[in-house]
């Protein structure tokens, strides 16, 4: 997107808007000119199908956008402190300190007003204040900057799940301030920032609006050689590969090893897909003292000589989660562009030709795995796949899956309108893809409304077994009409599929409904990309289709006619 | 030149290329409003590898206008 030229983006993204229906509606509030983000920040998540309707507001008048802008998808603030007062980046200079307490109370309840009339728009991001256009060569401290320190520490005492605060220093760093700002179309128009400016910010800003839609990258699988470490096992033998910092080959493979160890701790899935001899690999794992990576922190090796494309799709199979999730690293063009032509929608990261280069194109894509608040499922995640392997293995052994399942000691904790569990619920709706019978996805403060209203029951479950502890992992949530209940929302985490707990979780509802006196359950499936294994997820369950519109098909069963699945091999506590 | 312009134009302001002369200007231009006049400004700044004055700017007032002022700044 940075090297197409705006015109080209205008176009296409016209193109696009005309291809798109629904919308995820962007406001952005701003006290100087940036309307030519729309086009560019449509652009950029519209190609990743998230189809952007950015709107911009009113100059200067981030107070009154705050009010009608607060139910959008997401927010965007641009809050120039030169601009706060006209001609401020001079005038504050001038000011007594009386002045600038006068000043900074005012701004602060100007931020306090916006922040809370947006306290429920799921996403907020807003830009640190910055004095960096005009004050870039000044070696001291003026008021000016320190009025911005002082909101910027403030800013940042208002961090809440929903805010996500923007250092724009670090994109105009990418630029220069000359070319990330336009003094000509600033003081004729009151437009700060360059088109150019414009496309890096929208880069640097999109994979948190990627996230919370879904659209987070949860693997990165490497190939070995000159990609892990220097060298190639098959010409230099296993003890001729350097991955050492001692060694001056080795020292970027060894940056790039504890980059991948540090992913691999906040939860992203690391594999390999290399064409070696496994047990050269092995060997390497098992012996080689430099080695930093461990076996533990790798999930899936795909070490053979089939096509990587084709080890690609089985590491997906194998870990549940699509080839859009994954980010592929490899040193050889024809690997990468065998990738890139047959699964375009993996992200490949060429090792560069220049190694020394290499560490930090790898730090360049990670906000892809961008998250803003790691819950304790995600770090457990990578511990949860280890033991999904053990699992694995142990199925192999089984007759039948029945017996299979009986041996798991499987264990459901079931919880109803539990608040302390509204973050990773909320966290679930917009995560969950596969599993997901309506795809809402919901906000935090919409999930505890829904947990404190006696029109709705929220249900969740926790999922335990003899190997591990999967953490709470299905939800549903169901509006209360009288003696009719509608499922709105029924969702699974993946990584308790093909244990047959949807069934049990749904026996439990429906046992809980009927004690509130409802005689008959509605219930929706609504067709995504993703969602197609729950397609007729109802009907097996002896749901009655009552409509079925487009990519929606209505249920509705009886109370008294829902068959009990009572399975004997999960054990059910009210918790 | 000429071509090059008209299909910024064409791009900037939602028209096709060919119903593009001499004398389309905001007049004659439904989209060609003050902030797509801004988005044309950055357009041919970045396709031409020029960057206007403001005097230019408000000068640009139709295509006749635009590839002769280029033209003088690439001269």
């Amino acid at each position: 997107m940075i090297d197409l030229k705006f015109s080209e983006i205008i176009k296409q993204n016209a193109a696009l808007g005309n291809a798109l229906e629904g919308g995820y509606e962007i406001g952005v509030l701003s006290n100087i000119i940036v309307s030519q983000i729309k086009p560019i920040l449509e652009y950029n998540l519209r190609t990743q199908g998230i189809p952007a309707n950015c709107i911009i507001g009113d100059y200067d008048n981030i107070l009154q956008d705050a009010v009608s802008m607060s139910k959008m998808n997401a927010v965007l603030i641009f809050w120039e402190l030169a601009n706060w007062v006209d001609g401020f980046q001079y005038r504050s200079n001038l000011l007594s300190d009386d002045q600038t307490e006068e000043y900074i109370a005012r701004f602060k309840s100007e931020i306090d007003y916006v922040l809370s009339h947006l306290k429920d728009t799921p996403l907020i991001i807003i830009n640190k204040f910055s004095t960096l256009a005009f004050n870039q060569f000044a070696i001291g401290e003026d008021n000016f900057d320190r009025i911005c320190e002082t909101l910027n520490a403030y800013l940042k005492t208002k961090s809440a799940s929903n805010i996500v605060v923007v250092d724009t220093s670090k994109v105009i760093s990418q630029l220069s301030v000359e070319r990330a700002i336009s003094f000509r179309d600033y003081y004729s128009s009151k437009a700060l920032y360059t088109v150019d400016f414009l496309k890096h910010y929208t880069q640097f800003i999109t994979p948190v609006i990627s996230t919370i839609n879904g659209k987070r990258k949860k693997a990165i699988i490497f190939d070995c050689d000159n990609t892990l470490w220097e060298g190639i096992i098959g010409e230099d033998g296993i003890d001729g590969i350097k991955m050492s910092a001692s060694s001056p080959k080795g020292v970027v493979f060894e940056e790039v090893q504890f980059l991948a160890k540090k992913l691999a701790a906040d939860g992203i899935l690391v594999c390999l897909n290399s064409k070696n001899n496994p047990g050269d690999i092995d060997e390497v794992f098992s012996n080689h003292s430099d080695l930093s990576l461990t076996n533990d922190e790798v999930i899936v090796k795909k070490i053979n000589w089939d096509k990587k494309v084709k080890n690609l799709a089985d590491i997906s199979e194998e870990l549940n989660i699509g080839t859009d999730s994954f980010v592929f690293v490899d040193d050889s063009d024809f690997e990468i562009n065998l990738v890139n032509q047959y699964q375009p929608e993996i992200t490949t990261i060429q090792v560069p030709k220049e190694k020394y280069l290499y560490p930090a194109l790898i730090r360049r894509h990670l906000n892809l795995f961008y998250s803003p608040d790691r819950t304790k499922e995600d770090k457990a995640r990578v511990k949860m796949y280890q033991q999904q392997k053990e699992r694995e293995e142990k199925k192999a052994a089984f007759e039948n899956i029945d017996e299979y399942l009986a041996s798991l000691d499987l264990q459901v904790d079931i919880f109803v309108d539990k608040i302390e569990l509204v973050p990773r619920l909320a966290q679930l709706t917009q995560k969950t893809n596969q599993f997901n019978l309506t795809t809402r996805r919901y906000t935090e403060s919409e999930m505890l409304s829904f947990t404190k209203s006696d029109n709705y029951l929220v249900f969740a479950f926790g999922v335990k077994d003899k190997y591990g502890d999967f953490g709470i992992t299905g939800l549903s949530v169901v509006e209360l009409k009288g003696t009719n209940a509608v499922i709105d929302t029924l969702l699974m985490s993946c990584r308790v599929l093909g244990r047959n707990i949807e069934q049990q979780f749904l026996d439990e509802i429906i046992k809980a409904l009927a004690t509130k006196g409802v005689d008959t359950v509605r219930a929706e499936y609504c067709r995504t990309q993703k969602n197609d294994q729950v397609s007729d997820f109802y009907d097996k369950l002896g749901f009655v289709l009552q409509k079925a519109d487009g990519p929606r098909k209505e249920y509705t069963i009886s109370v008294p006619a829902y068959q009990n699945h009572s399975l004997t091999y999960i054990a059910i506590n009210h918790a | 030149m000429h071509e090059q312009v008209k299909q910024i134009m064409s791009a900037v302001f939602d028209i096709p290329a060919d119903q593009i002369s001499d004398t389309s200007s905001p007049d004659t231009i439904e989209k060609w409003d003050s902030l797509n006049h801004m988005n044309l400004v950055s357009s041919l700044e970045e396709e031409f590898d020029v960057r206007f004055t403001d005097e230019e700017i408000t000068e640009m007032l139709n295509f006749k206008l635009i590839v002769l002022i280029l033209q003088q700044k690439k001269s």
